[in-house]
């Protein structure tokens, strides 16, 4: 499980480095991230851009990381890859999680 | 463990009839070899399978497969005096015109009755949410003509999972 965790004043930033959140992973996956998520009590914000893959066994390892969270904290996800975002509309689970677009790519200056 | 896929757009069968790609392995069912088989499954229909069919039917597979090693009946504390084994899971998957054809057998536990009934997500309560329970709801609602029976100490199970409408011919 590897993570990039950034704490910034108003939330605290992970990406997501693994490319598969699946049923080999699932469990350490989960312990691993409430570890890091729940004793700060800040907002989190997960850039899941590199996850091209997540079965139901990544989903429910999510959902109790959103659960070791204070309802009142928002947990963003942001950048999801179309495979892993369907996982989350096709189970409603967009409505627990506030899943959001990739930032648009930056043009390089001329 | 040998992928056994065979893939030969060179050889058509008797002139018009393109020959189509398949996939076919027997792995023991446990989360590396299952997810070793969805990544080889990937690449077998890449080059003629559009990403969000291939999206689909990794997540299906995956569903399928993990159930059949999650309930498997040797995952017991104490595995002596019967060391027992894991589930043998047989894959086969087999393009046509509108879609992949996938059947899948496996020699676990039965699978639950009325897993191919028609079910609903579990219930989103505020506070205490379902960490498990999508599996056989993310099957139903990816598949197309979903059937299981079992024989003997086997599990077949057989669903179609259709193209994308732009890629179906």
């Amino acid at each position: 499980m590897q993570f990039i965790v950034e704490d910034a004043d108003t939330h605290l930033h992970i990406k997501v480095l693994d490319t598969r959140i699946d049923a080999a992973i699932a469990t350490p996956f989960k312990d691993k991230l409430r570890e890091i998520v729940a004793p700060c009590r800040k907002p989190v914000r997960l850039d899941m851009a590199a996850v091209d893959f997540m079965d139901s066994s990544g989903l429910g390892a999510m959902i109790a990381v959103r659960k070791s969270l204070p309802e009142h904290l928002a947990m963003v996800l942001s950048a999801l890859t179309p495979n892993v975002e369907r996982v989350f509309r096709l189970t409603r689970m967009d409505s627990v999680f506030d899943l959001q677009p990739p930032p648009p790519q930056k043009e390089p200056d001329a | 463990m040998i992928p056994t896929g065979r893939s030969n757009p060179d050889i058509g069968c008797f002139g018009r009839c393109r020959a189509q790609p398949m996939f076919h392995r027997v792995l023991d069912a446990n989360p590396a070899t299952v997810r070793a088989a969805l990544q080889d499954v990937r690449q077998r229909f890449l080059p003629e399978v559009c990403e969000d069919t291939l999206g689909r039917l990794e997540l299906v597979l995956a569903e399928v497969m993990n159930n059949v090693t999650e309930h498997a009946p040797h995952e017991v504390p104490d595995p002596t005096p019967d060391p027992g084994r894991s589930p043998v899971i047989h894959l086969c998957i087999v393009r046509h015109d509108g879609g992949l054809a996938c059947a899948l057998t496996d020699d676990g536990i039965s699978l639950p009755e009325g897993c191919i009934l028609p079910r609903s997500l579990p219930a989103l309560v505020p506070g205490d949410l379902p960490e498990g329970g999508f599996g056989w709801f993310l099957i139903q609602d990816l598949t197309q003509a979903l059937c299981y029976y079992r024989e003997d100490s086997r599990n077949y199970l057989a669903f179609s999972l259709p193209f994308a409408l732009p890629e179906a011919e």
